[in-house]
């Protein structure tokens, strides 16, 4: 009796150092996050308060970390140039359609492979269209260029831009299509042709609402990817049509960077983004590890 | 009935299967062929098409003029040979995997212990999805905002970061962020907080979908809470972070933007990866069968790590009843 009473005490000191090790090491993670957390927002913070400031105040020698005068007048400046309004038009223009025929296709194709595997060609197919999506775009920028230079609608346009980002957008749209179509509960769909129905007629009154919510995140993702997507417009980009991804970093006046006018347009270019993502993260976690994780 | 196809009776549920009446998923044949090989032409024609060309590019001696009037002609391996012994191309392999390690490999590490940290040690349900936002911000950004942002902060006469740093004591003269030796830093450090915030939502809602009663079983067993961190949490989440590391690994190597934005590769190529020579030997150089040369090396190295990753991604969904 004395044995074992000795023994669990010896026990739960033992475990009280463990429990004490482990508070330490909660705490000291938990500092490490904070430091994270700070080092993540001080460029957002110093990004929202350049916005306010004056041109002169963003060029002082020493910079300040509130701004001395507020110039909130900075967001109506950056509009003040039809251009400006322009690019974010340009760049909905081609997000948005190229979202949809992403999403389109994708959806067509992610439906064959998530009923038909074997007709569709098999999984690896799959995996091929895949694996477009994770290639260098920057070994076939110069061919896209000459092939669109060469189209009636050449480079400089919406057209050429929201064909190429289907480089990217059109195999995350299929695989993730494909992952959510399986997803969907198939019994429903075979009850709806037991009572005779099409299968378009199933498909569009059965299916597609089940997987609505997911084509409404691999939506979101394209329209994020083709929204804030830099390199390709980098290079397509003319007169008629600029990006505002091409347009902030270009953001001078004469030799002077406008550094308050630039972080003015870039919050209102990043609105869009980050509301879609504080309302659908569940949703796009899925879509970010393409369709691994549950989320 | 040759031309008739019926959706895979494997996956067909029980109950169904045991019907005699069974009216399955039939169409024709065709059906499916055409769902899939409409997005299958759109690839060949914007992927595969592009890449065979540069492929027949990078084994001649073309130029922008030569491009234009049709007139350039086979040199065999030149370009390869041109491109491989080249200290620029190799400088910048020492580049990449600079970046790779601290960029890629150093974000998923980061990004897993603060997942972690998130998930077990913050109690409060309310902070938590609050901390969980504010830390992936950064990646809805463009790169061209988090390029010129970061440009402007780490300005070395009177840019923030220097200025705080000064503030806050720890350094006592300005760093110069754009110097040789230091740029590709730089780089690293506006990527790794453009990025972390991936690894780290991926691993945080991995976390989130492990089953409780594991957790349960572990309690009454009277493991410490370190020993479920090791025994259960990261085997159980081997997967996930597998598969984080593979999205942030294809994404790095395609990596080229920031490049461009904060220091054109520079100063004197001191910041270069090859997706940017490529880039630069291409469009603003036009030496075009150099840079098709650049871009099938990248291909070739990114071919064979794809496939590597496809296959681990296939076995991972196979294990989860998938693919």
């Amino acid at each position: 009796m004395a044995v074992t009473t000795a023994n669990s005490e010896a026990q739960l000191q033992q475990t009280s150092t463990v429990a004490d090790r482990w508070r330490a090491v909660r705490y000291l993670f938990l500092a490490f996050m904070a430091l994270w957390l700070l080092f993540t927002l001080f460029p957002l913070y110093f990004m929202v308060i350049t916005a306010f400031k004056s041109a002169a105040e963003t060029n002082l020698t020493v910079p300040t970390f509130w701004p001395n005068e507020w110039f909130p007048q900075n967001f109506a400046g950056v509009f003040a140039e039809a251009t400006n309004f322009n690019a974010l038009v340009d760049s909905f223009i081609i997000a948005t359609a190229n979202t949809a025929l992403a999403l389109f296709l994708g959806s067509l194709a992610g439906y064959a492979f998530a009923r038909f595997p074997k007709q569709a060609g098999g999984e690896n197919l799959a995996f091929w269209i895949l694996s477009n999506r994770m290639f260098p775009p920057v070994a076939i920028l110069v061919p896209m260029f000459f092939l669109f230079d060469n189209t009636p609608w050449g480079t400089d346009s919406h057209l050429s831009l929201i064909i190429l980002y289907l480089v990217f957008n059109l195999p995350l749209a299929t695989w993730l299509m494909m992952v959510f179509f399986r997803d969907a509960p198939r019994e429903i769909e075979e009850a709806a042709y037991l009572d005779g129905w099409t299968p378009m007629k199933a498909f569009v009154r059965v299916t597609l609402p089940l997987v609505l919510p997911g084509m409404i995140s691999v939506a979101m993702l394209c329209w994020i990817f083709a929204w804030n997507e830099y390199l390709f417009a980098n290079l397509f980009v003319g007169t008629d049509v600029r990006t505002y991804t091409i347009v902030i970093p270009t953001f001078t006046h004469g030799s002077q960077t406008l550094w308050n006018l630039q972080m003015a347009f870039s919050l209102i270019a990043m609105i869009p983004p980050v509301t879609m993502f504080i309302l659908l993260r569940r949703y796009m976690v899925r879509g970010l590890s393409l369709g691994v994780v549950k989320g | 009935m040759s031309d008739i196809v019926r959706g895979d009776p494997d996956t067909y549920p029980a109950w169904f299967q045991n019907k005699k009446t069974t009216r399955p998923l039939i169409v024709s044949r065709w059906v499916p062929i055409f769902l899939v090989g409409v997005p299958v032409l759109v690839l060949l024609a914007i992927v595969i098409y592009p890449t065979i060309w540069m492929f027949y590019h990078s084994l001649r001696d073309t130029n922008i003029q030569g491009l234009f009037m049709g007139n350039h002609s086979y040199i065999g391996f030149e370009n390869y040979a041109t491109v491989l012994s080249s200290d620029r191309f190799q400088d910048s392999l020492v580049h990449l995997v600079q970046y790779l390690t601290f960029g890629a490999v150093f974000q998923v590490i980061l990004g897993t212990v603060l997942a972690l940290t998130l998930y077990e040690f913050v109690k409060s349900n309310a902070i938590r999805t609050t901390v969980l936002i504010l830390m992936v911000l950064p990646m809805m950004l463009p790169p061209s905002i988090v390029g010129t942002l970061w440009r402007f902060l780490l300005t070395p006469s009177n840019g923030a970061v220097n200025q705080a740093l000064l503030d806050l004591g720890l350094i006592s003269a300005h760093i110069e962020w754009f110097n040789a030796g230091v740029s590709l830093w730089s780089i690293i450090i506006a990527d790794t907080w453009n990025w972390t915030a991936l690894p780290l939502l991926i691993v945080y809602s991995g976390r989130v979908s492990l089953p409780p009663a594991v957790y349960e079983a572990a309690r009454v067993d009277g493991a410490s809470q370190w020993k479920v961190m090791r025994r259960v949490t990261l085997p159980m989440l081997k997967e996930v972070i597998a598969i984080a590391f593979i999205l942030r690994f294809t994404d790095a190597f395609k990596f080229v933007d920031l490049v461009y934005v904060m220091t054109s590769g520079g100063p004197a190529q001191s910041s270069e990866l090859p997706t940017y020579i490529a880039f630069q030997r291409g469009i603003r150089e036009f030496a075009i069968g150099e840079a098709a040369a650049y871009a099938i090396v990248i291909f070739a190295i990114s071919a064979i790590l794809i496939t590597l990753f496809l296959k681990y991604m296939k076995r991972v969904m196979k294990a989860q009843g998938f693919a």
